[in-house]
């Protein structure tokens, strides 16, 4: 279990990557309630929403700092 | 110079709409829909491909792509004509988009010969993965990363509103392959199966979303993705043009993917139902099409229109002469999504107040298809380079102008 960078809501890394789908062209697809994430230097981090994916981005040393 | 048609290229107009009519049943139109389906993956069912295998079979598809690609060899005024009869009802037919002509243009032998004859006959189909999350319009600034391994390629990173990455077989990636290099030369672009191992694709929903817009909606999808990838193992013969050389082939091949009908046949499309709708309706005794305002309004609308289709015209020309192509379709990606604003929020203000109802409403307008249109067209100034990067491309590149600070900072 991760913590959101931005609100620190726990994410189920697990769960917001596990396969609910897939696509006709035969690609995984995930349930998006599950939170997303952001591949920002080489590592992956989970958010529990988009807004805070947002916030992230915006400027992510300001959280990673924290 | 003649602007008309010949009397063999209204016959063909003629035959297109005749053979839209005999074979489009309102199931595959659901399908099939240009902007509206979110939940049905566009032309994937059987019965989409007995469709496009007709229009094939007609020498409807890939018009001006050579014979030795599965291509007609035909112009661009034919393929063009053949264009606005499928986009008017609602069925996109053209390759804008695919990846095609940037394979045409920097694809090794192998590659033109196994992907044109496969996405002229729709067996395959591309999303395009070019912008992230942190990048926007940006796209130089891009850090999804393919990683040499011997005779592969490890790609880790994402993908943000990749349209049809639900729908499609193959993605169109950009990705960083030089992280040393001055960002627009370390980046390549690759040609890769939507299955490989590591692809998932997440659902992004658009403001045409909750309520999803109506079938004849012309603007705007209501389902978009992001694309992830982990640790995606592609052999180097998906890489398309020469490694760190993507930056051109990517810019060229998105210059080219806008060469075509189906910028101006969105808005002629919602320009010629309102010119219908206003002519045949009468609220309470009151006849819109007698308004002076209204007509007016509708006359400027169409004249804009004519404006967009003469600059499509225009690209197509220079085109198919081989001539220096620059500017010009940055030009009419300016022009195109914002007379869709404009001749969107200009139907609304006509209908009134019921005009901006949604089709939640049981007092929407012909179940809320204008309003849905207003809200959708701000998404075609968006997507494929905003209206702002292409007003500056016009600037540089037409009018030679410098680079601002911010394009430079932009361009490294």
């Amino acid at each position: 279990m991760a913590n959101c960078p931005v609100c620190q809501a726990p994410v189920d890394e697990a769960a917001a990557k596990a396969q609910t789908g897939m696509t006709p062209g035969g690609a995984k697809e995930v349930d998006p309630k599950m939170g997303t994430r952001q591949f920002h230097d080489g590592t992956w981090y989970y958010f529990d929403s988009l807004d805070c994916r947002n916030k992230f981005t915006r400027n992510p040393d300001s959280y990673l700092k924290k | 110079m003649d602007f008309g048609y010949t009397p063999q290229q209204e016959a063909l107009r003629r035959e297109v709409r005749q053979f839209i009519r005999d074979n489009m049943t309102p199931d595959l139109a659901e399908e099939m829909d240009v902007h509206a389906n979110a939940e049905r993956p566009r032309g994937t069912s059987p019965s989409a491909h007995e469709f496009y295998r007709k229009i094939y079979e007609r020498g409807w598809l890939g018009i001006t792509y050579p014979k030795a690609y599965g291509g007609q060899g035909g112009d661009r005024l034919t393929q063009y004509i053949v264009e606005e009869e499928f986009t008017r009802a609602g069925v996109n037919i053209a390759l804008n988009g695919s990846g095609a002509p940037a394979i045409m243009a920097a694809g090794t032998e192998e590659q033109k010969q196994y992907y044109i004859p496969r996405l002229i006959k729709r067996e395959i189909s591309f999303c395009l993965g070019f912008t992230e999350p942190h990048a926007g319009a940006d796209l130089a600034n891009l850090k999804c990363s393919a990683v040499r391994d011997g005779d592969y390629y490890v790609i880790n990173g994402q993908k943000m509103y990749t349209t049809a990455a639900h729908s499609a077989t193959h993605i169109y990636l950009m990705a960083r392959t030089d992280r040393s290099a001055p960002k627009h030369d370390g980046i390549s672009i690759f040609l890769i199966p939507m299955d490989a191992p590591g692809i998932t694709v997440r659902p992004l929903w658009t403001i045409q979303n909750n309520p999803t817009a109506p079938l004849p909606t012309t603007y705007g999808a209501s389902r978009t993705n992001e694309t992830f990838f982990d640790d995606v193992r592609v052999h180097k013969s998906c890489l398309l043009g020469e490694e760190n050389k993507g930056w051109r082939v990517g810019s060229m091949g998105l210059n080219l993917d806008r060469v075509g009908a189906s910028r101006y046949l969105i808005s002629v499309r919602r320009d010629e139902d309102i010119v219908n709708f206003v002519k045949s309706t009468r609220f309470d005794g009151f006849e819109p099409g007698k308004d002076p305002a209204i007509r007016d309004k509708i006359a400027e609308m169409w004249i804009e229109a004519q404006v967009c289709r003469l600059m499509t015209m225009r690209s197509m020309s220079i085109v198919e002469r081989g001539g220096k192509f620059t500017y010009e379709g940055s030009a009419e990606k300016v022009w195109a999504p914002e007379h869709g604003v404009r001749t969107t929020e200009a139907i609304t203000q006509m209908l009134g107040p019921y005009g901006s109802l949604l089709r939640t409403s049981p007092h929407a307008i012909e179940d809320g298809v204008f309003a849905h249109n207003v809200m959708g067209s701000f998404q075609s100034g968006i997507n494929h380079g905003s209206v702002q990067v292409m007003r500056d491309q016009v600037a540089r590149r037409g009018l030679g102008m410098p680079s601002s600070r911010k394009s430079r900072k932009a361009e490294g």
